[in-house]
């Protein structure tokens, strides 16, 4: 059993720039066909022993609730452990006011009541795999206040874009933070990950409260950078941010390269998730399906390259799909043509006969929509 | 929650042999079927669907596996107050030598004690190693509007196959006035599909009548239908319609894996109104190579296919490798065909690997190849 429990923050107001986050959590947002992107962070919890995990929840609960149910899924022990859904009631959902210190704020009695010493705190809208037993033994080694999880990146120009950026001195201190503009090619981008003692993090949101009645948590950890001992670790391999359109379908596709997809799936490392209990998926004659991934449940008579094909699908004949990331329950008719899309649950392509996009910027169709 | 006050057992004990090397390790109705699913995963999700809370697995032959496996009601939803799945091997008794399960009915018998704990009216007696979708709850309509004793589930075969079948002879409006077991010269075509639902009551006194029989075979065919028959009590047959295949071969096992294949096949696996429930498996989905070529393909999570794949049926994990060819075939979980290898007309058995450029089955066989040993390549 862990010494630390774990926080599932939600994305605040910098990571609002997802189309598909209009009917859902980015949480809650499908990722390579069968996922969600909170399986990833909640996966990482339980495989790193975490079993008492608060789950915090700002706006439009129903499809995270409907995924996380009791969390049995995600193999937590049914009894000792325990996924907790906190909710957020304060303010309009896009307030300024409606930051992540706000809602712990709101829930404090939550976080006290929790026996466990430390506490880790991660984003639901990155996906990595990350061993926070490892993480959680490093902060206790090193004897630090803080310690926050960043990866070096070489393309901050244009990726990791309102992410945090850390600067670091040269033995790892964390001298500041700040939200990368993407004018700075190298840059750690900052994993949204803590770990602290669980007293530190309440007195780290008194202290924010107590500056700015908007303040995230981030914000207060940067005016503590003086005072207190925070510092970063680097991780390497499979890092995403889903802070866009763009970054999600970039996130998606990248995992269709199978030596990427193996820094994400590690052998002894299973992603948990929701099963649906669909069938396996029937391809038929005439079927062309070429470099992608495929969830069960689909039926495909029709092309598919270069694409994620979400779970229940149909590709019908003479259709084409290349460079989508189709979600769960779509239908692509009769000779319709994709290229460079991201297809939200449920939609029907029928009617139209080519929807192209520009890879550089992929088209989005909404959840439900007819065309 | 009660539900409609019938229990149900379903008979798992049957080695299978005819399915060879697949039931060395396993119990038949534990055999994998159509990509992702065990064949009792079939009258479990049926059981569940229909509405019964409580099931009885009689499990028998190599049954460490199929134990652990049922014994996880929550798969089928199984799993809420007053309702379960229970593993029922022969076991010892205060009153009774320890004993195998000496024939179907034999199997009930020994285990009056835990059907009479749940007083059910109704009991439904399974085959586990049958795949069908059925809806009990509706023959359990028909059996109460009949005022039967008991209702046996039959389906119509081809004239010509009836004396391979326990054939029910009835009457106009369904009544049973005989049965026989695989008669040489048939005189219906209605076949036992080894589904019953008996009132309680008067099977419970029937069994505790033949455990006493010296001359009884224990057997719900041979002795209890016949016997129930005699003493004039009210059978009916409960036709069934509907895909249903008894998979006692390899190659009826591989045919009912082709039978998936079919555009709009009747067993209709996709219909989310019926799910099958299943194992979860933590697999990740389907991984297409860019060189692959798939068509008429029934493939599940887990898999990678890098070569060709063609009127065929991969399970769960199961790994084409480049210039692989999979030809009419069915690759079990887990299986690995490498480099160049050819697979045509066969059943390659869990985790079986095939080296590189071995050639295994070919297209005008007679019988479907059984593989079931790992095949060395060529270089």
């Amino acid at each position: 059993m862990s010494r630390a429990f774990g926080i599932v923050n939600f994305a605040g107001n910098n990571i609002q720039g997802n189309p598909m986050q209009a009917y859902r959590p980015t949480g809650a947002i499908s990722f390579l066909g069968r996922y969600r992107v909170i399986d990833f962070p909640i996966s990482n919890m339980s495989n790193s022993g975490i079993d008492s995990i608060q789950v915090y929840i700002r706006r439009k609960p129903r499809s995270l609730v409907e995924h996380l149910g009791t969390g049995r899924h995600y193999n937590i022990n049914s009894k000792r452990g325990n996924l907790n859904l906190l909710f957020c009631e304060n303010g309009d959902e896009n307030s300024i006011y409606s930051t992540d210190l706000a809602a712990y704020v709101e829930n404090l009695d939550a976080i006290e009541e929790m026996s466990e010493e430390y506490v880790v705190i991660v984003p639901s809208y990155m996906v990595y795999t990350a061993d926070y037993e490892e993480f959680l033994q490093n902060h206790i080694e090193s004897g630090a206040d803080i310690t926050l999880m960043y990866q070096n990146v070489d393309n901050a120009k244009d990726h990791f874009l309102n992410c945090q950026v850390l600067n670091l001195n040269k033995q790892k201190g964390v001298l500041s933070l700040e939200p990368n503009h993407g004018n700075v090619k190298n840059r750690n981008i900052f994993m949204d990950t803590y770990v602290m003692k669980k007293e530190i993090f309440l007195d780290l949101i008194d202290k924010g409260r107590k500056l700015s009645s908007v303040y995230t948590l981030a914000d207060a950890l940067n005016e503590s950078c003086g005072e207190m001992d925070i510092r970063g670790v680097s991780h390497r391999g499979y890092f995403a941010a889903m802070t866009d359109l763009k970054s999600y379908f970039d996130a998606n596709e990248e995992l269709l390269d199978r030596r990427k997809a193996r820094e994400l799936f590690h052998e002894e490392w299973t992603v948990y998730t929701r099963t649906n209990d669909s069938c396996p998926t029937q391809y038929f004659e005439g079927s062309n399906v070429k470099s992608s991934v495929i969830s069960n449940g689909c039926l495909i008579e029709g092309m598919v390259e270069n694409s994620i094909i979400g779970r229940g699908c149909e590709i019908r004949k003479g259709a084409v799909v290349r460079n989508c990331v189709v979600n769960a329950d779509v239908v692509i008719g009769k000779d319709v043509h994709v290229e460079n899309m991201v297809i939200d649950k449920h939609a029907k392509l029928i009617h139209s006969n080519q929807i192209i996009a520009e890879p550089e910027k992929p088209g989005y169709i909404r959840r439900g929509d007819k065309l | 929650m009660k539900q409609n006050n019938m229990l149900a057992m379903i008979l798992a004990g049957g080695r299978g042999s005819r399915l060879h090397d697949l039931t060395k390790k396993v119990a038949k109705p534990a055999v994998s079927y159509g990509g992702k699913y065990r064949i009792i995963d079939f009258p479990l999700s049926n059981c569940a669907n229909s509405g019964i809370d409580v099931v009885g697995v009689l499990t028998q032959y190599e049954s460490v596996l199929l134990n652990s496996y049922a014994a996880a009601g929550r798969r089928w939803g199984l799993d809420t107050k007053d309702s379960g799945v229970y593993i029922l091997p022969p076991r010892e008794k205060a009153d009774a030598n320890l004993d195998v399960y000496r024939g179907t009915a034999d199997a009930i018998s020994q285990n009056i004690d835990f059907i009479d704990t749940y007083a059910p009216e109704y009991l439904l007696v399974l085959s586990g190693d049958h795949i069908y979708k059925m809806d009990y709850d509706e023959m359990l309509d028909y059996h109460k509007e009949h005022h039967a004793d008991a209702t046996i589930a039959v389906i119509e075969v081809p004239m010509k196959e009836a004396s391979r079948f326990g054939i029910m002879n009835t009457e106009e409006g369904g009544k049973i006035v005989e049965f026989e077991e695989k008669p040489a010269e048939p005189k219906s075509n209605l076949a036992s599909m080894g589904i019953y639902i008996f009132n309680w009551k008067l099977l419970r006194k029937m069994l505790l009548a033949d455990m006493k029989d010296p001359d009884s075979n224990h057997d719900f065919g041979k002795d209890i239908i016949p016997r129930m028959l005699e003493d004039q009590k009210t059978l009916y047959a409960y036709k069934f319609k509907g895909y249903w295949k008894d998979v006692g071969t390899i190659d009826s096992l591989w045919e009912a894996n082709m039978d998936l294949l079919d555009k709009n096949n009747a067993l209709d696996l996709a219909d989310s109104s019926w799910k099958i429930y299943t194992q979860d498996t933590d697999a990740l989905p389907q991984y297409i190579g860019a060189q692959a070529s798939i068509e008429r393909a029934f493939i599940t999570q887990g898999c990678i296919v890098d070569g060709l794949v063609k009127n065929s049926v991969l399970f769960t994990g199961a790994k084409v490798a480049p210039g692989a060819k999979i030809i009419d075939s069915v690759l079990m979980p887990g299986v690995e065909v490498e480099e160049g290898a050819v697979v045509t007309r066969a059943l390659v058995a869990d985790h079986v690997k095939i080296g590189k450029n071995a050639i295994v089955g070919s297209a005008d066989s007679e019988n479907i190849e059984l593989v079931a040993k790992r095949v060395k390549g060529e270089e």
